[in-house]
């Protein structure tokens, strides 16, 4: 049985390019990049071009880039290090656990809060983050792209809202990069979060963007690794592969998008032609990103028995142990209960094929049908 | 022809790891799940304490030996029904003098029926648990024997399973014993070789029912206060501490000294009292039961059988009895401590033939 991966949002495989390039540093380039001997030079330029491969994606500064241990920790680094006892911040209710968990956190230690909903269309509305500002509000944070949704935040927008409150901004661009053009030149951010594995790079690899002028104290101490905010020995292999993962996002998106939304009408108009009822969330995300509520068929007997038939797909927000609840983004946007324990998100990739968006569908179609009918009996 | 399929109970323990490994040595296909059923809170701080029941590293080993052995695995949350089942009706028995086992309820209403409902919407056919007992399945019944290691035997905590939801399971571990289940693991390196034994009541931290008790219906608890203990003329001969801290056979721990050990022979909730008794006076030569649940046809009026009053004690030969909508239990062997609200298991040699609740009078 072929297993299709219909699950990009969570996690993309390692591109083979990326993966080669990965091993071999791995293996040949080992010295330590502080070392002053050409064993540690190799490594540090490793690291270096990595750098430049990312400021080079996003039309920023190489200085302007330090590499994390992931996403979480980009934001941890920026809420953390911005906030203290007596500030605000306005962020989003929708926000991934590494935001609102880090939020709750620095609660207990006298920061305050205001969480913005999302709109019905699944979009965090300025004029909201405009209400909620105070005069001790010190960030702004609000997500790119959501995770769930895939939905795409006003972020441009934001950006001139801050510089006008004199707010700092940050967003968490974790599920955006690499799946839409990003400019930074363009546009205002203080600091910006991102995760490789997201586009088809190695887990355990973040980086974040820190607008020149802007400083952030260390959450870490140790040696001077990335400018002081991220001591211990680089992850070089990890580094490297990033660079290229986002180099390679870059260089191909237009195709890769035109590519993706080629697949994503072939999947929905294959749900029409086969009369399924469904709901797609929202009417403007990123490409790729579906998520669609099955009438009558809940989310997560649709997810496992998918999963037995070697078909990979996601649905509300999975937690450590695995079990699934309703969505919550979805409630928070006014969809009925009903509607969002219907709810899963499947995504596309530049990966998948017209034959693995045939197939699955094929047994999305049988699942659903003999689902409902189970439904049926047991009522 | 299709492989047949199960659905496999996983607690993360030795005894369900052994029993999926077997079920797919005999060709079944497989899926692993772990019932999500009590989180063991703080009452004020809401923080998850570790408890018996499906830890963490329980769930962690449950998949690591479905990952080394190719099956998916999921984690169901059953929680609501587990709690709306077993522990509401655990505290409502303690509250009105009894024992229960929630054990058995948990195995019929959780592990049999919910796990069931599952199974039909993955389209299964069977469910499966490392339960040491046997199923025979015969042309138009099922049946529970005995498990073949008599002193792993789990067929009387299994009375209460739908003999209709009987028909849809395996016990693999019925025909091995423990010691072999163990051996088994280890010569497959299942990570979960070395779990060790689960004693104590998996939603109950240390064993600490009273503290349970209190944590989960404080309301309720406050009127549950200092009673007096009488002997069996009814004499008052000392103070109780409540009566949701004793249990009926109960000799440690009662507080009151004579020269020769006196039981908990009675808890009566109406009067807060509590009768104790000498060993000689715990023996009863007949109980009634409630709840029945039958796997062969029930008596008209009376039937033989062998009858046990507790996981783990000898039992009896005994006659049941039929009054119209009652069962009496005649012992052949008076039985000690006959404690209401625990149950009582029929069987005819290996074959577990019914079962029922302990009570005291019809």
């Amino acid at each position: 049985m072929k297993k299709i991966y219909l699950d990009i949002a969570a996690t993309t495989p390692v591109d083979p390019k990326v993966a080669t390039l990965m091993s071999q540093v791995m293996t040949q380039t080992f010295g330590n990049p502080s070392s002053i001997h050409k064993f540690g030079q190799e490594s540090h330029s490793v690291i270096e071009r990595a750098r430049l491969q990312l400021a080079t994606a996003l039309s920023c500064e190489p200085g302007e880039i330090i590499f994390t241990g992931g996403g979480s920790e980009s934001n941890n680094l920026v809420l953390q290090g911005i906030l203290n006892s007596g500030d605000h911040i306005i962020t989003s209710a929708y926000e991934h656990p590494a935001i609102l968990n880090v939020i709750e956190a620095l609660q207990t230690k006298g920061v305050e809060s205001t969480l913005v909903n999302p709109n019905k269309d699944g979009v965090i509305d300025c004029l909201d983050v405009i209400n909620a500002i105070q005069p001790n509000t010190k960030l702004i944070s609000i997500m790119t792209v959501n995770n769930e949704l895939g939905t795409i935040n006003p972020i441009a927008k934001l950006g001139e809202i801050s510089v006008e409150n004199n707010i700092l901004f940050h967003t968490d661009a974790v599920q955006m990069f690499g799946k839409l053009p990003m400019d930074l030149s363009e546009i205002h951010i203080n600091f910006m979060s991102m995760s490789a594995h997201k586009l088809y790079g190695p887990k355990g690899v973040g980086a974040l963007y820190i607008r020149q002028g802007n400083k952030l104290p260390a959450i870490l101490h140790g040696g001077g690794q990335e400018n002081d905010l991220r001591p211990g020995t680089e992850n070089i292999p990890g580094i490297a592969g990033f660079g290229l993962a986002a180099e390679l996002a870059t260089e191909n998106l237009p195709t890769n998008i035109e590519n993706i939304l080629e697949l994503e009408k072939r999947f929905l108009n294959a749900l029409t032609e086969n009369s399924i009822e469904f709901t797609r969330h929202c009417t403007s995300h990123i490409p790729g990103l579906m998520n669609i509520s099955f009438h009558d068929v809940l989310s997560k007997p649709l997810l496992m028995n998918l999963d037995m038939e070697g078909v990979a797909i996601s649905a509300g927000s999975a937690c450590a142990s695995g079990t699934l609840k309703a969505s919550k983004v979805l409630l928070q946007m006014g969809v009925s209960e009903k509607l969002a324990s219907e709810s899963v998100r499947i995504s596309l990739g530049k990966l998948h094929t017209k034959d693995d968006v045939d197939s699955a569908i094929q047994k999305i179609i049988e699942l659903i049908t003999r689902l409902k009918i189970t439904a049926e009996i047991n009522a | 022809m299709p492989k047949k399929k199960v659905l496999v109970a996983m607690s993360g323990g030795v005894d369900s790891s052994v029993a999926l490994s077997l079920l797919i040595d005999e060709g079944y296909e497989c899926i692993g799940v772990t019932m999500k059923l009590w989180e063991n809170k703080d009452p004020i701080s809401n923080v998850v304490r570790n408890s018996n029941c499906n830890t963490v590293e329980a769930i962690n080993g449950a998949k690591m030996v479905c990952d080394r052995l190719g099956v998916h695995h999921y984690t169901l949350d059953f929680m609501d029904i587990f709690k709306k089942n077993v522990v509401d009706d655990f505290s409502k028995e303690y509250l009105t003098g009894r024992t229960p086992n929630p054990c058995v309820r948990c195995n019929s209403i959780v592990k049999w029926d919910t796990l069931l409902q599952q199974a039909d919407i993955f389209g299964i056919d069977y469910i499966s648990t490392g339960h040491y007992a046997r199923v025979q399945h015969e042309d138009n019944a099922s049946y529970l024997l005995k498990g073949a290691d008599e002193l792993k035997d789990q067929s009387y905590m299994l009375w209460q399973i739908n003999p209709e939801a009987l028909k849809r399971t395996l016990l693999p571990l019925g025909e091995i014993t423990k010691s072999e289940t163990r051996d088994y693991a280890k010569a497959r390196g299942l990570e979960t070789a070395k779990t060790p034994e689960s004693m104590d009541l998996c939603f109950v931290s240390g064993d600490d029912y009273s503290k349970f008790l209190n944590e989960i219906m404080p309301e309720k608890m406050t009127s549950v206060t200092a009673g007096n203990i009488m002997d069996e003329a009814g004499e008052v001969v000392g103070e109780h501490t409540g009566f949701t801290n004793y249990t009926i056979g109960q000799r440690k721990g009662i507080g009151v000294a004579f020269p020769e050990p006196r039981y908990v022979k009675r808890i009566n909730p109406m009067d807060n009292s509590i009768v104790i008794a000498r060993k000689d006076a715990m023996y009863a030569d007949h109980c009634y039961a409630s709840q029945l649940n039958w796997f062969v046809e029930p008596p008209i009026e009376e039937m033989a059988t062998f009858a046990q009053i507790r996981y783990n004690s000898k039992g009896s030969n005994a006659t049941i009895v039929r009054e119209d909508d009652n069962y009496r239990i005649d012992f052949n062997e008076p039985q000690l401590a006959v404690t209401p609200g625990q149950s009582i298991v029929f069987y005819e040699g290996n074959k577990l033939i019914g079962g029922g609740i302990i009570e005291v009078n019809s």
